[in-house]
C-alpha cells in the first residue's frame, strides 16, 4: 500500500467525519455529555428529596448492624448490607436499572452492559450488576453519561436483532422491546446485513429462534445452576457467538420450560404456545398447580373459555419463581377427553347421556339398596378439600365410613400431622447440611422440592444419601441401598453414612409417599424414627423429619380424616363412589359392584363406571388444596366449566338431597365453616401451618422390615394424573424425554 | 297496518303519570291489533295462538309495572314502539319472534317434574346451571 493511497484514505475518512451530520443521539444535551453532566451536577443541590421505596416493595433485612454501608443513589442516601452490588443498591433506593443478563437467582455474568451507571470518581460508566457497592459511593443513574451509555448498548444489541416483533411470540412482554422504547435511540446507523443463526432443536417444549438471541447467557446459567444439566453452552467468539447444545441434543431437564421465562427476548419461547395468542389478549388468574404435592403458585392465562398457557408466580416459600415442565405444559390436557354430560351405562355396555335429574336419581336409588358397610368412597389425586369433606359427610350419613384418598394407602396414619407433612418446610430445606432420602426420587415426584435440595447441595455441599431403586439425580449423592434393611443399618449406626448424619448440624430425612403402599410401612417409619432419634433430627429448633407427598389431595385428605374403616373394603364393596380416582386398583372389586365416577376426564376410572357425573377441573372451580409442607392454598376459576359439568362439592351436595340425606351446607362459605370444625388449618390460606406434635408419640411397632426393595413411586414424570394423561404435549415429552 | 304505523310520530313527553298510563294502554292495544298481521307475515299459525302472543306482549308490559316516572315510561314506550315497528315491518326474521315471544325466557326444555316441587333452592339451581 503506497503512501499516496494511505494519505487519500485518511483524507477521505476525515472528510466523512467532518461532513457527518447524522447522529443517533436524539436528545441534544447528550451530544455533549460531559458538559451537560457538569451543568447538571452544579444545578441540583439535593435539599429535600422525596422518599423513595425499593423496587417491587421489597424489604431489606440488615442482619448485622456492623456490616451496613451507606451509598448515595442519585443523591439519595441508602443503607445496604455489605457485599451488595451497585444494581441491588439502586433497587433498594427505588431505581430500576435496565438489564438483560443480570438475574437475581443466577450468577452474575455482566456481559450485556445494559446496566451501566455513572459512579463518581470513576473514569468510565460501570456495569452495576457486577460492581460491589462500596461505602460512600455516589451512584448516578439518570445522568447524560449513563443515558448515552444505555443508548449505545441498545444500538449494538439491535444491530443484529431481527425486526420481527410482529411475528415474535415474545412481542408485548419482551425486555428488549420495552427497553429499546425506554432507553434506545429513535434511529439506527446500521445498514449492513444482519447476522443469522441456525435454530436449535431443544425438544417439544422450547421453541428457538436463535437469530433473536442477544447472548445474555441467562439460559446457560439457568441450565447449569438451577436445573443442573450441562446441556446448554456458548459456542464461538465475537459475532459468531451462539447459544447451543454443542451437539444435536434435546434439553432433558424437568425445569427446561423456565428458560422461556428468563429469556429477555424471543429467542426461547414456548413451543405449544407458539402463534396461539398475544399476551395482551389473555386474562390472568392467580391459581395453584395440582399436578404434584408441591402446590406451585401459577398464573393461568386464558382467552375466553380456553386455557392458553400457565406461567409461574413468585412464592419464595414454595416454588421461588420456577415451575416444572409438567405444571407449565399439561394444560392442553384440559381440552381433551373431557366429560361433559351425565351418563349411564346401558345394558349393551354403552354410555348414554342423561339429564342430571335422572343420573342422580339412579345413583341415589342404588345407594339405598346396598348395605352401608359395602359403600366405599375414593377421593382422587386432584380432589379439593371441600369436595372431600362433602363426600365424607355423605358417606357417613349413609352409614359407611369406608372412604380414603388414593395414594395414602389403605391404613394411613392420619392421627399425627407431623407424620405425613414436610415438617422442615420447603424453604427450610435450605438450612440443611445432610439429606437422607428414603424411597423417594424427588426429581420426578416433586421437581420443585428437588430444585431446593439441589440449591442447598450446591450452596452448602450438603451430603445426600439415597435409599431406593436406582434413580437419576442432578446433584452429588450416595446410593446407600435399595431396600429397608439399609435403614436398619443406619439406625444401628453400623452404616458409613450414619456418621455423616451424626456430624450434620441440621440433618434432614425425607421419606417418599410411595412407602405408604408398602406392607411394612410401619416398620419403615419406625426405623426412620430411630434414625431421627439417634441423630438428633427432631429438636426444638429444628425438625428434619419429612414425608414428601405425591398428590395435591393427599395432605388435605389426611387432615380431614379420610381413613377407611377396613383395609379390605374394596374387596367387599358393592357400591364404589370414585371422585376423580383413576389410579386406585379396582382389580379385586366384585363384578356386580356399582361404580359411580365423578370427574372431569374420561380416564381409567370411567372404564369400570356405571354412572358418570361430569365435574369441573381445578381451572374451573374454587377449591382449597394443601401442599406437602402443610400450606393450604386456593385455586381460582379461570375458565367456565365444560358442557353440563358441575363443581365437585355441588354434585355431592345435590346427590345427598336426592338420596334424602341432605347435607347441611349449600354454599362454599358454609362448607368451609364445616371444614373449620374438622381441620381449621385448611382455612389458614397461604400460610404454612406446622404440625403441633412430633412423631415421637407414635406407638411402638413390632413389625419387621421386609427385604423387598423400594419401588419408584412415579414411573413417568410427565403423566401422573387424568389431566396429564390426556395431554398431547405430555405424551410427546414422555416419548422423547423419558429417561 | 304498516301505513298507520309509519304515520306515527314521537309524541311529546307525558305531562303526568295519568297521561303515560293512557299511552301505555294505547300502545298495548296497538300491539294487539297488529297481532293477526304478524301471525300472517311470520307464518306463526302452527306454533302459537293470538291469545298466547297477546299474553306475551302483556307480560312484556307488566315487567315494568313498578315504574312511576313518566319520563322513564315514555322512554320504554318509545322502545316498545321501535320493537313493534321492527316486527311489523318484517325487519326481523321468524326465529326472532319464535325465540323471543313464543318460546320465551324459559327455553325449550321445561322439565319440571313433580318431584322437584319440594326440592331445595340449591337443587333447583344445581339442575339449571353450575353458576347462580
Amino acid at each position: 500500500m503506497g503512501l499516496g493511497l494511505l494519505a487519500s484514505r485518511a483524507l477521505r475518512s476525515s472528510r466523512i467525519i467532518r461532513n457527518s451530520t447524522r447522529t443517533i443521539v436524539s436528545t441534544p444535551e447528550l451530544k455533549n455529555a460531559d458538559a451537560a453532566a457538569a451543568a447538571a451536577a452544579a444545578a441540583d443541590a439535593p435539599s429535600d428529596l422525596p422518599k423513595r421505596n425499593p423496587v417491587g416493595g421489597a424489604r431489606v433485612h440488615l442482619p448485622n448492624p456492623d456490616d451496613v454501608i451507606e451509598v448515595f443513589v442519585d443523591g439519595y442516601p441508602v443503607k445496604i448490607p455489605k457485599g451488595m452490588t451497585v444494581l441491588q443498591a439502586c433497587e433498594i433506593a427505588g431505581v430500576d436499572i435496565p438489564r438483560f443478563c443480570y438475574h437475581s437467582r443466577l450468577s452474575i455474568a455482566g456481559n450485556c452492559r445494559m446496566c451501566l451507571v455513572e459512579v463518581e470518581k470513576s473514569p468510565k460508566p460501570v456495569a452495576s450488576c457486577a460492581m460491589p457497592a462500596l461505602p460512600g459511593m455516589k451512584i448516578k443513574t439518570d445522568t447524560p453519561i449513563a443515558k448515552k451509555a444505555r443508548e449505545g448498548v441498545m444500538e449494538f444489541l439491535l444491530m443484529n436483532h431481527p425486526l420481527d416483533c410482529p411475528i415474535c411470540d415474545q412481542g408485548g412482554e419482551c425486555d428488549l422491546q420495552d427497553q429499546s422504547m425506554a432507553f434506545g435511540s429513535d434511529r439506527g446507523r446500521f445498514t449492513e446485513m444482519k447476522r443469522s443463526v441456525v435454530d436449535k432443536n431443544l425438544g417439544p417444549l422450547v421453541k428457538t429462534v436463535m437469530t433473536r438471541c442477544i447472548q445474555c447467557t441467562r439460559c446457560v446459567r439457568f441450565a447449569s445452576e438451577v436445573a443442573g444439566v450441562e446441556d446448554l453452552g456458548m459456542l464461538g467468539r465475537g459475532s459468531g457467538e451462539e447459544i447451543g447444545t454443542y451437539v444435536e441434543k434435546l434439553m432433558t431437564s424437568e425445569l427446561s420450560g423456565n428458560v422461556i421465562d428468563i429469556c429477555p427476548v424471543g429467542a426461547l419461547t414456548s413451543k405449544p404456545f407458539a402463534f396461539k395468542a398475544r399476551n395482551w389478549e389473555l386474562k390472568g388468574t392467580e391459581s395453584i398447580d395440582v399436578t404434584d404435592a408441591v402446590g406451585s403458585n401459577i398464573r393461568i392465562d386464558s382467552r375466553g373459555p380456553e386455557v392458553m398457557r400457565v406461567v409461574p408466580r413468585l412464592n419464595e416459600d414454595i416454588n421461588e419463581e420456577w415451575i416444572s415442565d409438567k405444571t407449565r405444559f399439561f394444560y392442553d390436557g384440559l381440552k381433551r377427553q373431557r366429560l361433559n354430560d351425565p351418563m349411564i351405562r346401558g345394558a349393551d355396555g354403552r354410555f348414554q347421556a342423561v339429564s342430571w335429574r335422572d343420573a342422580l336419581a339412579i345413583v341415589a336409588e342404588v345407594m339405598h339398596q346396598i348395605k352401608p358397610e359395602e359403600i366405599v368412597g375414593v377421593a382422587g389425586k386432584l380432589s379439593d378439600a371441600e369436595s372431600m369433606m362433602a363426600l365424607k359427610d355423605l358417606l357417613n350419613k349413609m352409614g359407611s365410613n369406608n372412604i380414603f384418598c388414593e395414594g395414602n394407602g389403605m391404613s394411613p396414619n392420619a392421627d399425627l400431622r407431623s407424620g405425613y407433612i414436610m415438617n422442615t418446610s420447603i424453604s427450610g430445606l435450605e438450612k440443611a447440611d445432610a439429606f437422607l432420602l428414603v424411597g423417594t426420587q424427588p426429581r420426578v415426584e416433586a421437581a420443585m422440592v428437588n430444585a431446593r435440595i439441589r440449591k442447598t447441595v450446591k450452596a452448602t455441599n450438603a451430603k445426600v444419601g439415597y435409599v431406593g431403586p436406582a434413580a437419576d439425580f442432578n446433584y452429588d449423592h450416595e446410593h446407600l441401598g435399595t431396600d429397608p434393611q439399609t435403614l436398619v443399618e443406619i439406625a444401628k449406626g453400623s452404616h458409613p453414612f450414619s456418621s455423616a448424619l451424626k456430624n450434620a448440624k441440621n440433618p434432614v430425612i425425607i421419606v417418599g409417599a410411595g412407602v405408604f403402599d408398602r406392607d411394612d410401612k410401619d416398620a419403615v417409619f419406625a426405623a426412620v424414627d430411630t434414625i431421627a432419634k439417634n441423630n438428633n433430627v427432631v429438636r426444638p429448633d429444628w425438625n428434619g423429619l419429612n414425608v414428601l407427598l405425591l398428590n395435591a389431595a393427599q395432605a388435605a385428605a389426611l387432615d380431614l380424616g379420610l381413613v377407611p374403616e377396613s383395609d379390605k373394603c374394596i374387596e367387599s364393596a358393592k357400591f364404589v363412589y370414585l371422585m376423580g380416582a383413576d389410579d386406585v386398583n379396582l382389580d379385586k372389586l366384585p363384578d356386580d359392584a356399582f361404580v359411580v365416577y365423578q370427574g372431569h376426564h374420561g380416564d381409567r376410572g370411567v372404564y369400570r363406571a356405571n354412572v358418570i357425573l361430569p365435574a369441573s377441573a381445578f381451572t374451573e372451580k374454587e377449591g382449597i388444596y394443601e401442599n406437602t409442607e402443610g400450606c393450604a392454598q386456593i385455586t381460582m376459576p379461570a375458565v367456565p366449566t365444560v358442557g353440563d359439568a358441575r363443581d365437585d362439592w355441588k354434585i355431592v351436595r345435590a346427590l345427598s338431597e336426592v338420596a334424602g340425606v341432605a347435607l347441611p351446607y349449600d354454599s362454599l362459605g358454609a362448607i368451609r365453616s364445616r371444614i373449620k370444625t374438622v381441620a381449621p388449618n385448611l382455612l389458614e390460606v397461604d400460610e404454612r401451618q406446622p404440625a403441633t406434635f412430633s412423631t415421637s408419640l407414635r406407638p411402638e411397632v413390632s413389625q419387621k422390615v421386609s427385604a423387598t426393595p423400594f419401588t419408584p413411586a412415579v414411573e413417568n414424570f410427565y403423566m401422573t394424573d387424568a389431566i396429564t394423561r390426556a395431554s398431547k404435549i405430555m405424551a410427546q415429552c414422555s416419548a422423547l424425554l423419558k429417561k | 297496518m304498516s301505513q298507520i304505523l309509519k304515520r306515527l310520530k314521537v309524541p311529546p313527553n307525558s305531562a303526568s303519570l295519568e297521561e303515560a298510563r293512557t299511552r301505555t294502554f294505547e300502545f298495548f292495544r296497538m300491539c294487539c291489533r297488529s297481532i293477526p298481521h304478524v301471525m300472517e307475515i311470520y307464518n306463526l299459525h302452527d306454533v302459537v295462538t293470538p291469545s298466547q302472543l297477546r299474553s306475551a306482549a302483556a307480560a312484556e308490559v307488566r315487567k315494568n309495572a313498578n315504574i312511576t316516572n313518566p319520563k322513564v315510561i315514555d322512554m320504554l314506550l318509545f322502545k316498545g314502539m321501535e320493537e313493534l315497528m321492527n316486527i311489523v315491518n318484517q325487519s326481523k326474521q321468524r326465529h326472532h319472534i319464535v325465540g323471543q315471544y313464543v318460546v320465551g325466557n324459559q327455553g325449550l326444555v321445561q322439565d319440571v317434574s313433580a318431584k322437584d316441587r319440594d326440592a331445595s333452592n340449591f337443587l333447583k339451581k344445581f339442575y339449571s346451571s353450575n353458576y347462580s
